[in-house]
């Protein structure tokens, strides 16, 4: 670092203060919200920081007057955070950043209109980056990663100062979907639900009044959730949402909501055109979508052991496991067309010893009692419509529709 | 910095509480079009896929499987 003199640091701390009052009565959003933007690693943050530890003592300035005073609440604990953030001890940052994040929630109560929405979101924003960063600096001293717990308990009492009738409200949704990010990343998603409750149950705010930037991540988590729940058609309802009203520029958003609308799409029986799967390098599901398909139930299984990690993580293996039913269902209508083709009226008699058959040629070895248990299953979920022939082991398909399309509808439980 | 030179194993316990799919945050003020809905929607997805249509490699390998069978027994 240049040698920094402290009148130089003294003009820098008191330009800052001055600034940040200046903001504050002038009501400009903005402004305040470039002097709490830790992680946009300003120069003029930068040096700030350089001249806060240059100085040292700078509460002594803040209590000099009155006009510094005023806010010294949440400044002096910012230049303790920011001297830290400086320095690289990201827990020490942190820790300081929550007190002055606590007191700047404090004064956006009290201030009426909602002009200083921007700058909250900034504080929002900072707090829960910050935490991430100062947790995997504790990890790594071997102590335990706690911050962002913290972060989030700090942003449910700033939900709380939002969600509320009145002009701030339409910021709630920003610190929702900041509580999102945190407790995915916590695996603590159970807490989502409370927020979720007070979004979607007020009668008083209509969601479509909230930013868009908003609205698209909140269904995005939401409909992950959905997809965890295995509520399809709501995760369905959700996730094209995200996907109609996300910025077309960003892709990689669009890839994500993909990764799991998919899963969905492909379980009520709507699959994606395989440019969709290629522009968003989804190539992990094209098996998946050509084992639909063909019938064919090898494929399927490849698909899902040879990305069976992915899956797992993105919580997507359980619902495309389910998809073996609809392969059955296409296989055994594959069967039933080329039977038709051959002998049309004997076509909706079908040998389960033919079903037997065309498994072995995909190396599946059942015999005639697991195949009877498979079909049971499909005529059990409407997948195919038939019945028994129990001694001749032979299943009779309905000569009307023995293989009822999904139209967008989950299979039945 | 110190949080480069941490040993890879730490790296690791931490990936535990990742989530891979974190959605990436849009400006505060960033602006975009909606595009028309219904339109694009079609383009992007097949609900009638499920054909009558055999002429496909694996339902002529199924076929020759199953005739094949058949002459055996």
């Amino acid at each position: 670092m240049a040698y920094l003199s402290m009148g130089e640091s003294h003009r820098r701390i008191t330009d800052y203060l001055n600034r940040f009052s200046d903001a504050v009565y002038s009501q400009d959003g903005a402004a305040l919200s470039k002097l709490l933007s830790f992680s946009s690693n300003s120069p003029y943050l930068l040096s700030l920081a350089d001249a806060l530890n240059v100085f040292q003592d700078a509460n002594r300035l803040l209590k000099q007057s009155e006009k510094y005073a005023q806010f010294g609440e949440i400044t002096a604990p910012l230049f303790r955070s920011l001297q830290n953030y400086r320095l690289g001890n990201l827990a020490d940052a942190y820790q300081a950043f929550e007190k002055a994040a606590n007191a700047f929630t404090q004064e956006f109560r009290n201030w009426e209109s909602a002009w200083a929405l921007e700058a909250l979101y900034v504080v929002a924003y900072e707090i829960r980056v910050l935490a991430e960063r100062a947790d995997r600096e504790l990890a790594s001293n071997g102590k335990s990663p706690e911050k962002l717990k913290g972060a989030g308990s700090f942003l449910m009492k700033m939900f709380g100062v939002l969600a509320g009738k009145g002009p701030k409200r339409v910021g709630a949704l920003y610190v929702t979907c900041q509580l999102f990010k945190i407790y995915f990343k916590l695996g603590t998603v159970h807490l989502c639900r409370s927020v979720i409750r007070s979004i979607e149950t007020a009668r008083f705010f209509d969601f479509e009044e909230f930013p868009k930037r908003d609205k698209v991540t909140y269904m995005y988590y939401t409909g992950r959730l959905e997809v965890f729940n295995e509520n399809f058609p709501a995760a369905d309802h959700k996730l094209s949402y995200a996907l109609m009203h996300c910025n077309p520029r960003n892709e990689a958003n669009i890839r994500m909501i993909l990764k799991y609308l998919i899963p969905v799409k492909l379980s009520i029986g709507i699959l994606p055109q395989d440019w969709l799967l290629k522009k968003y390098n989804l190539v992990e599901y094209r098996n998946v979508v050509l084992a639909l398909k063909r019938g064919d139930l090898r494929l399927l299984r490849h698909a899902l052991q040879e990305h069976e990690d992915r899956f797992l993580r993105s919580g997507v293996f359980l619902v495309l496991e389910k998809l073996e039913l609809q392969v059955y269902q296409r296989l055994l209508k594959k069967i039933y067309i080329i039977q038709k083709q051959k002998d049309p009226s004997k076509a909706h008699q079908m040998k389960l010893e033919v079903i037997v058959k065309a498994l072995k040629w995909l190396e599946i070895d059942m015999d005639l009692d697991e195949v009877e248990c498979i079909v049971a299953i499909l005529i059990f979920k409407n997948l195919v419509k038939g019945y028994f022939a129990h001694k001749s082991k032979v299943v009779v398909l309905s000569k009307q529709d023995p293989f009822p399309k999904l139209n967008g509808k989950p299979v039945n439980s | 910095m110190a949080t480069e030179t941490k040993p890879a194993t730490e790296d690791v316990k931490i990936d535990l509480f990742e989530d891979d799919d974190e959605f990436e945050e849009f400006e505060i003020n960033e602006e975009w079009e909606v595009k028309e809905e219904g339109k694009e929607v079609t383009q992007q997805w097949e609900d009638d896929w499920d054909d009558d249509d055999v002429n496909d490699d694996f339902s002529i390998q199924l076929r020759r499987e199953l005739e094949n069978n058949a002459e055996k027994n």
